[in-house]
C-alpha cells in the first residue's frame, strides 16, 4: 500500500511531461495497458504509433508557432511581411497530411480486419447486460450465472457510507461471481442486453462491445496468461452504471476443465475457481479472505489466478445448495427444499442486498426521486402475498421481471425477507415451491 | 436602400427599460441579449460541472445520489451546448455580421426577436425538469433509448425544450443566411467577406440541415413512449441503434456548428495582432466548406462499438481521418499568418494563440480516436472527455472569450482592463490544462466517462482534474468582472480599436450607432482582399 501510494504520488507530482518522457516506467498508471490478448498488443502498438505521429507533427507545428511568437514580435521590433498566399506551399501542406493519414490508416485497417474476425472459435460465451449486472451464459456447457458488484464495494459506495473506499479491495472492480475463461483458446463473446444499452469492456483484452437489447454483437478474445482481469460497463445505463464491474478469471485449460466440471455438478451454483486449486506442499489451499491478498502492491494484471478474487464470495463446496449467490433458474433442484424462517431470512437478506438495495435502498425506503416505491410499510410488501410474488416475478414499469433472473429459492427468500423486515411483520414464510407454482 | 431609411425613421423612437429588451428588433440589442444569456448559461452549466467535479474529487459517494449525478452530466452537456456555446456564437453573429458586411441590421429583425426570446423559455423548461418527480433526464445529452425512455415526468418536457431550442436555432440560421446573402454592401462579393461571416454562412446552412434531424430523433422517442410506436424498441421490430445513427447525423454537424464560427473568429483575431493579412484566404474558405461537407459523412465514428459491419467501420474511419486535411490547412494557414508578422499579445490574441495550440491537441486526439481499433479502447472513457473538451472549451469557448475581448471595446466604447483580462486569460488557460490534460491519462488507464464513482487507483488524477476545474470555474468570475467594468467605463475606445484591424466594423465609431450602416459604406472601404488595404 505504501509503495502504491508513493507511486501514485510520484505520478501526480511528476505529471504529464515526465510520463511522456519516461514512458514505460509510468505506463501502468498513465497509458493504455499492453494487455493480454493478441488484439490488445496490436491495439497498443497502433495507439503508440498514432501517439508518436501526433507528437512528431506537434513538435513541427508548435515549433513553428513558437518561433513566430518568440521572434516575430512587435515588441522585438519585427516588421510585418505582407505575403498572404503561396500556392506551392499550400499544396504541399495539403498533401503531406494526406500521406501521414494513409500511413496511419493502413495499419489501423489491418488490425481492424483481424479484430472483427470471430470465425472458428474454440468456445462461445454469451454475455448479457442487465441494470446493473452481467450474466455469463456458457452456451456449450448448459449453465449461466449473474455477476454483480461485490458486497463490500456496494456497501462502501452508498451515499455517505462512512466506509473508506481505499479499505475495500478492488473497490468497484470486484464481483461476486467472475467470468471464468481458459487461456490460449479463441473464445467468441456474444454480447447483448436485457433492458438498456450497456457496453462490455475489459481493457486488457482490448474488447469493448456494446450490449444492445434485441441485438447480438460479437467479439473474440484469446488470453495469453492466467490472471484476473478487470473492467466495467462503459455505456451510460442508468443509476448503477458505475456499479456493474467485470471481472474475468483466466485459468489454464486444465484448471478451467476442473471448474467446468464443478460448475456442472453444482446445478448452477457458482463455484469459486480459487477453491479448486491443487494441493500445495501437502496441504490444501485454504480460502483466504480477499483483504489479506490485496495488501501487496501488485497490479491487477500481475495477480496469479489462484488469488481469491472476491471479498464477497463465500467458500463454496461443489454441490452444496447452501452456497450463497444466485443460481440460474434452469436448475430447479434447489427449489424443492423447504426451509425455516431463519434460513429464508438469512438468504433473503443477502439476495436483497445484491439485487434490490440498489433501487429500494438498504433500508427499504425506496427512492422517490427515481420513482422507486418503498418496501418499508409498502402496500405490496404488506398486502396479499400472491400480488407480491407476481410483481417480483413479472415486474412492472421500472421494476424488472426477476423471474427470469433469480431462482425459486432466491425469490422465495427475498420475498420472505421483504415481508418481515423494515418494520413489516406479515409473518409470511414463502417456500420455493410457492414461487415455482406461481411462475 | 429607401426601405432601410424608412425603417430607420420608424424605429427612431424605441422603448426604454425592460420593454426595450423584450420588444427589440435591433441586431445589437438582440446580440447583447444572446451574449448575456449565454454567459448566464455558461455559469449554470458550469455549476453543474462543479458539482460533478466535487463528487469525483474522491472515490465513494459523498454529495449526491448516482442518479442525480447522471442528471448533472446530462444537463451540463445540454446547457453548455444549447445554452452557452451556440447562443454565444449567434450573439456574436447578430452583433458583428451586419457591421462586417455594411448592413443596417439583420434581414429579418422581428424573427430575430423571436429566435432569441424562445431560448430563455426553452432553457427554463429544461432546467425545471430538475424539480419534477423522478428528476431530470439522466441519460446523457445524447439521450439514447432505451435508457432515455426510463426518464420520469421530465421526459416530454425535455424533448419539448429541445424542440424549442431547435426552432430558435433554425430561425437564427435563416436570418443569418438571409442577411449575408441580401444585405452585403455593394462591392462586397462573397469572396471579399470576412472569414467570420463566411464561417457563419456555412454554419447556418449546417444548422438548417441538421436541427430538424434532431427534432425528428427525439420525436420518435416521444412516440415510442406515448404512442405505441417501436422505432427504437427491438421487441417491436425497431432498433435502438437507429436512434444513434439519426442522432449523430445531427450530432456530428452539430460539433462543427460549435467550432466553425470559432474558426472564423480566430481568422479575424490572428491577422489583426500579427499585422499581416490572413494567409490563404480562399483556401480557408474552401477548408471550411470541405469540413462542413465531411461533417455529413462521418457520423458513425461516434458509435464504432455498436457492432457495425467491417465495411462501415472502414468507411467511417477513412472519412473521419480526411477531416484532418482541411483542419490541418486551417492550422497551417493561421501559423503562416503569424509567420514573419509583427505580433503583439493583447488578450484576444492570447486566447487565439491558446486556441491554436490547444485546439490542435484536441485535433490530435481526434485523429487517434478515428482509428477504429484504438477507438475501441478510447471510446466512452475520459480520453474522449478530454478530446471534446479540448475542442469545445479550449477551442470554441476560448474563441468566444477572445471574440468578446476583441470586440468589447467596439460594443461598449471603452477599453477593457488589459491587466485584469490577462489575469483571466492565464488563470483560464493554465487551469483548463490542469483540468483536461490528465483526463487523457485517466481514459487510457481505464476510467469510463459518466460515472459518479470510480476505483481508487484513479483518485490522484481525479483530484488534479477537480482542482483544475474549480480554478477554471472561479476564474470565469474575472471574465464577468472584466465585462462589467468595461461596460461601466474605461479608456475611450477609438473607431479602429486595434491598429492592425481590418474590416467595416472598425470604420464605425465605438460604440456604433443604433442602426449600423444606414447608408452603404463607401466603396473604397471594401478592399480587394478582406484583410489588406489596397
Amino acid at each position: 500500500m505504501v509503495l502504491n501510494n508513493v507511486k501514485h504520488a510520484l505520478c501526480s507530482v511528476a505529471g504529464a511531461a515526465l510520463a511522456l518522457i519516461s514512458g514505460p516506467a509510468f505506463a501502468l498508471d498513465l497509458n493504455m495497458p499492453v494487455g493480454v490478448t493478441p488484439m490488445s498488443h496490436d491495439v497498443y502498438d497502433l495507439h503508440m504509433y498514432a501517439f508518436w505521429v501526433c507528437v512528431g507533427i506537434g513538435v513541427v507545428v508548435f515549433g513553428l508557432m513558437l518561433i513566430s511568437i518568440i521572434w516575430h514580435r512587435k515588441a522585438a521590433g519585427h516588421q510585418p511581411a505582407q505575403f498572404h498566399e503561396n500556392t506551392a506551399i499550400e499544396v504541399i501542406w495539403t498533401i503531406i497530411p494526406f500521406i501521414i493519414l494513409i500511413a496511419l490508416a493502413i495499419p489501423a485497417a489491418k488490425v481492424l480486419v483481424k479484430m472483427t474476425n470471430t470465425s472458428d472459435p474454440d468456445m462461445t460465451i454469451k454475455i448479457e447486460g442487465y441494470q446493473w449486472k452481467w450474466q455469463y451464459d456458457y452456451l456449450q456447457n448448459g449453465f449461466s450465472y449473474f455477476s454483480t458488484l461485490a458486497a463490500d464495494s456496494n456497501a462502501a459506495s452508498q451515499l455517505d457510507s462512512g466506509i473508506n473506499p481505499d479499505s475495500v479491495p478492488h473497490y468497484l472492480r470486484n464481483v461476486d461471481h467472475p467470468m471464468v475463461v481458459p487461456t490460449g483458446k479463441k473464445i467468441r463473446l456474444l454480447v447483448t442486453a436485457n433492458d438498456v444499452i450497456h457496453s462490455w469492456w475489459v481493457e486488457d483484452f482490448a474488447v469493448k462491445t456494446d450490449a444492445i437489447p434485441g441485438f447480438v454483437n460479437q467479439a473474440w478474445i484469446k488470453v495469453d496468461k492466467p490472471g484476473i482481469y478487470r473492467g466495467g460497463c462503459t455505456e451510460l445505463c442508468g443509476r448503477g452504471h458505475a456499479f456493474m464491474p467485470i471481472v474475468v478469471v483466466a485459468e489454464t485449460w486444465n484448471d478451467y476443465q476442473k471448474w467446468l466440471a464443478a460448475m456442472q455438478a453444482s446445478h448452477g451454483a457458482f463455484i469459486n475457481p480459487a477453491t479448486l486449486q491443487p494441493e500445495q506442499n501437502g496441504s490444501p489451499v485454504v480460502y483466504v479472505p480477499a483483504e489479506l491478498n490485496f495488501n501487496a502492491p501488485t497490479s491487477a494484471q500481475l495477480e496469479p489466478a489462484a488469488a481469491v478474487f472476491s471479498a464477497a464470495a463465500q467458500p463454496a463446496v461443489p454441490g452444496t445448495a447452501a452456497t450463497i449467490g444466485k443460481s440460474a433458474p434452469k436448475h430447479p433442484a434447489i427449489a424443492e427444499e423447504t426451509w425455516t424462517m431463519a434460513e429464508a431470512m438469512e438468504r433473503g437478506k443477502k439476495v436483497y442486498a445484491d439485487n434490490c438495495a440498489a433501487c429500494h435502498m438498504p433500508d427499504g425506503k425506496g427512492n422517490p426521486a427515481m420513482g422507486v416505491k418503498a418496501i418499508a410499510g409498502g402496500a405490496i410488501a404488506n398486502g396479499p402475498l400472491a400480488a407480491h410474488i407476481a410483481l417480483v416475478l413479472h415486474g412492472k414499469g421500472i421494476m424488472p421481471a426477476w423471474g427470469e433472473q433469480l431462482s425459486d429459492a432466491d425469490l422465495a427468500a427475498v420475498i420472505t425477507f421483504e415481508r418481515n423486515s423494515f418494520g413489516n411483520h406479515t409473518g409470511d414464510l414463502v417456500q420455493p415451491a410457492q414461487i415455482k407454482a406461481a411462475r | 436602400m429607401s426601405t432601410v431609411a424608412v425603417a430607420h425613421e420608424h424605429h427612431a423612437e424605441h422603448p426604454r427599460g425592460i420593454w426595450r429588451w423584450i420588444t427589440t428588433t435591433n441586431h445589437k440589442d438582440i446580440g447583447t441579449l444572446y451574449l448575456c444569456f449565454s454567459l448566464l448559461m455558461f455559469f449554470v452549466g458550469g455549476a453543474f460541472a462543479m458539482l460533478i467535479r466535487a463528487e469525483l474529487f474522491t472515490p465513494g459517494m459523498q454529495l449526491m445520489d448516482p442518479l442525480f449525478f447522471n442528471e448533472m452530466t446530462t444537463l451540463h452537456g445540454l446547457v453548455m451546448i444549447f445554452g452557452a456555446i451556440m447562443p454565444a456564437f449567434v450573439g456574436l453573429a447578430n452583433w458583428m455580421i451586419p457591421m462586417m458586411i455594411g448592413a443596417p441590421d439583420m434581414a429579418l429583425p422581428r424573427m430575430n426577436n423571436w429566435s432569441f426570446w424562445i431560448l430563455p423559455f426553452a432553457m427554463l423548461l429544461l432546467l425545471s425538469t430538475l424539480f419534477m418527480p423522478g428528476g431530470a433526464a439522466a441519460s446523457g445529452w445524447t439521450m439514447y433509448p432505451p435508457l432515455m425512455l426510463q426518464t420520469g415526468v421530465a421526459f416530454p418536457f425535455t424533448i419539448f425544450a429541445i424542440h424549442l431550442m431547435g426552432i430558435s436555432s433554425v430561425m437564427g440560421a435563416i436570418n443569418i443566411i438571409a442577411t449575408i446573402l441580401n444585405l452585403r454592401a455593394p462591392g462586397m462579393s462573397l469572396m471579399k467577406m470576412p472569414m467570420f461571416v463566411w464561417s457563419w454562412l456555412i454554419t447556418a446552412y449546417l444548422l438548417i440541415a441538421v436541427m430538424p434531424v434532431l427534432a425528428g430523433a427525439v420525436t420518435m422517442e416521444l412516440m415510442d413512449k406515448y404512442f405505441g410506436t417501436s422505432f427504437f424498441n427491438a421487441a417491436g421490430g425497431g432498433d435502438p441503434i437507429l436512434y444513434q445513427h439519426v442522432f449523430w447525423f445531427f450530432g456530428h454537424p452539430e460539433v462543427y456548428i460549435m467550432i466553425l464560427p470559432a474558426f472564423g473568429i480566430i481568422s479575424e483575431i490572428i491577422p489583426t495582432f500579427s499585422r499581416k493579412p490572413l494567409f490563404g484566404y480562399s483556401s480557408m474558405v474552401y477548408a471550411i466548406a470541405s469540413i462542413a461537407f465531411l461533417s455529413f459523412i462521418v457520423w458513425a465514428h461516434h458509435m464504432f462499438t455498436v457492432g457495425m459491419p467491417l465495411a462501415a467501420d472502414l468507411f467511417f474511419m477513412f472519412s473521419t481521418m480526411l477531416i484532418a486535411v482541411p483542419t490541418g490547412v486551417k492550422v497551417f494557414n493561421w501559423t503562416a499568418t503569424m509567420w514573419r508578422g509583427s505580433l503583439s499579445f493583447e488578450t484576444p490574441m492570447l486566447f487565439a494563440i491558446a486556441f491554436l495550440f490547444l485546439f490542435t491537441i484536441g485535433g490530435f486526439s481526434g485523429v487517434m480516436l478515428a482509428l477504429v481499433p484504438a477507438d475501441w479502447q478510447y471510446h466512452q472513457t475520459y480520453f474522449v472527455v478530454a478530446h471534446f473538451h479540448y475542442v469545445l472549451v479550449t477551442g470554441a469557448a476560448f474563441a468566444i472569450m477572445g471574440a468578446v475581448y476583441y470586440w468589447l471595446p467596439k460594443w461598449t466604447g471603452h477599453m477593457y482592463n488589459e491587466k485584469l483580462a490577462k489575469t483571466h486569460f492565464w488563470l483560464t488557460a493554465i487551469s483548463a490544462n490542469v483540468l483536461y490534460f490528465p483526463m487523457h491519462f485517466l481514459g487510457l488507464a481505464g476510467m469510463p466517462r459518466r460515472i459518479p464513482d470510480y476505483p481508487v487507483q484513479f483518485t490522484d488524477l481525479n483530484q488534479i482534474v477537480s482542482i483544475g476545474g474549480f480554478v477554471f470555474g472561479a476564474s470565469q468570475l474575472l471574465f464577468v468582472a472584466c465585462i462589467i467594468l468595461c461596460i461601466r467605463g474605461g479608456k475611450k475606445a477609438e473607431a479602429r480599436v486595434w491598429d492592425g484591424a481590418h474590416g467595416l466594423e472598425w470604420t464605425l465609431p465605438s460604440p456604433p450607432p443604433y442602426h449600423s450602416f444606414t447608408e452603404p459604406p463607401a466603396p473604397n472601404l471594401i478592399w480587394a482582399h478582406p484583410y489588406r488595404n489596397n
